[in-house]
């Protein structure tokens, strides 16, 4: 299964320590940090969805799926064409102006080859970006919660057990 | 050529959470950074956007590369390029010529807490050479409500538990604090964690801040009234017996007179003054009294005129309910920069030796002077604002190490005007600060990865930090230019080091609490100590586990009065006016504006408007408003958020904001009126 990162907006505190670690790495940060009113903040970077559209409509196989499963990118194939663009239902991918080639988030493919996190998930000081597999990540997350259900179990609280995500 | 690249251990130039991480080091450039989780680190590899970024300043064009010798009119900014002998001989030909007129009490030096631990140790001894104990530093404006009353409390003024504690309690008070803004990692490590395990978490701020969204309550009272609230929970813990009694009786003195001091402050009486639900402040005295507490407090408590009754107040608060020397509690002081501590445990303040003796105390100078070799000055000096205040008439020469008080100190208008009126000034710095417009001599400075050094963190933790890149031009470190124009002083026999590992080497011997901190240990254990280290190894995690560091060893609880703020609103100033720090920048934004993945994000100052206060203004989010006190004005853009509260209005303080406090100050601590003032706000037509 491939790896990906995972988004818990509720640990977010919309520092943007990701947006500026992607920016440190790549030159321009790929991914970005929503805020609403509420103070609610939201991480969001490439889904690198498993039917991926911008991979499906590259003409000429700029994007392809490398071992991890991240939807990665060869800049020498680019044409430029934009159709990447017009597929993704996320607006992902962002034209470099200068070189007239798109440019999206490859989950740090140099950083993984070296056995290191992406670079937005390894600033973090929340934890809100997390980089796993789907069924690691929620395995964890279910984990807690019957963790917590069983703690008021045994404190008789039974009836004011309540699922916390 | 040789493009090996060196990973160097560095501690983060910010906030005093410690952070450590590598830089990525090729020839002498840092050419990115790598996290860092091999070694039991306090940030465990994280990093704030600050952190994240935290290369690119030293690599700014604006950096200064020469001494610089002023050539306009002060405050103008025209400077001409000078050598470092001319430098050097300019400065100590003032200082001689200063001497001789006027004595050396006209001499004023500023050391800082953004240079380590080993330097403002060179500038406490330079000053004491030069004769004079006119000695501070900017952090006078910072945690000198809270250090002072802690002393008086606890005799010991540093957070007494480290951060793992944090992550243990089970109730989380957040008071006048926004750790998820000016300490991302802090509260992402260790407050989300205590969250995690269940603790409640409680904010009180005029302003919603970003780690509010995890707590249970959120008071809101006027800025500069939260004293009454404390005065209140302490009201409510004593009246309804919630105290810890065991400990009030076997390690505190003074709880009669505090029960008799606090008895007519009620929650109703603090709720007409403060503007928060009296019920509220009943609900939070029960929490804090039955729960282990870590109190977390900063600049909303400190920069006030009755910051120092307040931090008395909640130092009392600490000690009755038992919330101190035990596992999973945590009270303290905060420093807002790295090396906060570098300063105070150095002795940069005016009544104080390095040993953290007093200078009046006659057998701890005579020590000092067998130690260091010369007569050592007995009279007290003046504090920074009393310094700014005298310049011109008692002091005639600053000598300013790494700070920007035309920026940072309060009623920055009038500051301005007061460096003006000096005879000499010398600023030492890595960029042309504001102050620094109005030196004299400007004196290049290496940047913090530009040497090595000792730094020591907000949870008391000393850490050493290395060299990873070279400074540009001519820029030398600050412990070096120090050396060197003590020898242009003759006092060159004084000040004999190469390296910053001799100046730590004399600090073991000199300075108690750092005996253990030697430069072999720490190198060896990059993930420092905890000082008090009298011996090499841990240090000590938990203070006042048994006695406190009175004479006596007893918390002294201390009465305490309601002190109203030295400015209130009326009819023609009608809001309170108070400030906050943004993620991305950090003071006076000397660095911060040079980095510019942060200056992107985070571009120009606000003010924030409450939706009711701005109908009745008629302002709108993204209008020009002009933001008015007594001492000035200044043009920003409103953003109308229901994220402060009605009456209150509030601004980031990196940009300009002390064009408009206040510089009364408190008479004992003397802390300046920093963030809460009467304002008015009106819409400029565009």
């Amino acid at each position: 299964m491939s790896k990906k990162i995972f988004l818990d907006y509720k640990r977010c505190i919309g520092c943007k320590a990701c947006e500026v670690a992607c920016e440190m790495t790549h030159g321009e940060a790929r991914i970005r940090v929503f805020e609403f009113p509420d103070l609610f903040t939201v991480p969001f970077n490439c889904r690198h969805c498993e039917k991926a559209p911008c991979l499906n409509v590259c003409p000429t196989g700029a994007l392809f799926r490398d071992e991890d499963g991240a939807v990665a990118f060869d800049p020498l194939k680019c044409i430029g064409c934009l159709m990447c663009a017009v597929a993704c239902p996320f607006g992902v991918p962002k034209l470099d102006e200068e070189n007239k080639i798109m440019d999206k988030c490859d989950l740090c493919a140099d950083r993984r080859a070296e056995g290191k996190l992406p670079a937005c998930v390894s600033a973090c000081p929340t934890e809100a970006l997390k980089f796993g597999d789907v069924n690691e990540i929620l395995w964890n997350r279910e984990g807690r919660v019957v963790a917590n259900l069983k703690e008021s179990a045994e404190k008789g609280e039974g009836e004011k057990a309540y699922i916390v995500l | 050529m040789n493009v090996a690249e060196k990973l160097v251990p560095v501690v983060c130039p910010w906030c005093s959470v410690g952070c450590r991480f590598y830089a990525v080091s090729v020839n002498g450039y840092i050419r990115r950074i790598e996290f860092d989780y091999d070694h039991p680190t306090v940030n465990r590899g994280k990093l704030c956007p600050k952190g994240v970024a935290s290369y690119q300043f030293i690599n700014s064009s604006k950096r200064l590369k020469k001494p610089l010798k002023r050539v306009g009119e002060k405050g103008e900014g025209k400077f001409e390029e000078i050598s470092w002998d001319e430098a050097y001989r300019i400065i100590a030909e003032k200082i001689k010529e200063i001497k001789e007129t006027y004595g050396p009490e006209a001499i004023a030096f500023l050391g800082s807490e953004k240079i380590t631990l080993e330097e403002n140790y060179l500038v406490h001894k330079l000053s004491k050479a030069i004769g004079t104990n006119h000695l501070d530093f900017p952090g006078r404006y910072c945690q000198y409500s809270n250090s002072p009353a802690r002393m008086a409390v606890f005799g010991s003024a540093p957070a007494t538990n480290p951060f793992e504690d944090v992550a243990k309690a089970e109730l989380i008070v957040i008071w006048g604090h926004n750790p998820a803004e000016t300490a991302p990692v802090f509260f992402g490590q260790y407050i989300e964690k205590a969250l995690d395990n269940g603790a409640e978490m409680v904010v009180i701020d005029p302003r919603a801040t970003r780690g509010h969204k995890y707590a249970s309550m959120h008071l809101k009272p006027y800025p500069g009234t939260d004293l009454a609230i404390a005065l209140a929970l302490l009201n409510v813990v004593i009246s309804e017996e919630l105290y810890d009694r065991e400990f009030v009786q076997e390690r505190t003195t003074g709880f009669e007179e505090l029960k008799e001091a606090v008895k007519d402050y009620t929650p109703e009486w603090a709720e007409k003054i403060s503007g928060v639900p009296a019920e509220d402040i009943r609900k939070v005295a029960r929490l804090i009294a039955t729960k282990r507490t870590a109190l977390l407090v900063n600049e909303g408590m400190n920069q006030h005129v009755n910051g120092f009754e307040m931090a008395v107040a909640l130092a009392n608060l600490i000690a009755i309910t038992g919330n101190i020397g035990k596992e999973g509690v945590w009270s303290g002081v905060f420093p807002g920069a790295q090396c906060g501590f570098c300063a105070a445990m150095s002795g940069i303040a005016p009544n104080k030796l390095p040993t953290g003796k007093l200078v009046t105390d006659e057998a701890a100078r005579a020590e000092l002077e067998r130690l260091w070799g010369f007569k050592i000055p007995d009279w007290v000096g003046f504090d920074l604002t009393t310094m700014i205040r005298e310049a011109g008439n008692k002091i005639r020469m600053m000598y300013i190490v790494a700070g920007n008080i035309a920026k940072s100190a309060p009623n920055s208008g009038w500051v301005r005007e007061q460096l003006k009126k000096l005879d000499f000034l010398v600023v030492q710095d890595i960029f042309l600060t504001e102050t620094a417009k109005y030196a004299d001599i400007v004196l290049p400075a290496a940047a913090w990865f530009e040497k090595t050094g000792t730094a020591i963190s907000a949870e008391r933790r000393v850490q050493r930090t290395y060299k990873a890149a070279e400074a540009p031009g001519e820029a030398k470190p600050d412990w070096l230019i120090i050396v060197e124009l003590a020898k242009e002083l003759g006092l060159g026999e004084y000040f004999k080091y190469e390296h910053p590992d001799e100046i730590l080497r004399e600090i073991n011997s000199v300075i108690p609490v750092f005996k253990g901190a030697t430069p072999e240990y720490l190198a060896e254990h990059p993930e420092g100590c905890f000082f008090p280290c009298t011996e090499p190894g841990e240090g000590t995690k938990v203070l006042f586990k048994k006695g406190f560091k009175t004479a006596d060893g007893k918390a002294h609880l201390q009465p305490v009065k309601w002190r109203e703020p030295p400015e209130m609103p009326d009819e023609e100033y009608p809001l309170w006016l108070t400030n906050f720090r943004e993620v991305g920048h950090w003071h006076t934004g000397t660095m911060t504006f040079e980095s510019p993945s942060l200056e992107k994000r985070w571009p120009e100052e606000y003010v924030m408007i409450n939706p009711k206060d701005a109908e009745k203004y008629g302002i709108r989010s993204g209008d020009l408003v002009k933001v008015e006190t007594r001492r000035g004005s200044i043009l920003v853009r409103a953003e109308v958020t229901e994220h402060v509260r009605e009456g209150v209005i509030a601004m980031p303080w990196h940009w300009n904001v002390n064009f408009l406090t206040l510089d009364v100050i408190h008479e004992k601590t003397k802390m300046a009126e920093l963030k809460a003032v009467a304002a008015r706000v009106r819409k400029v037509e565009e």
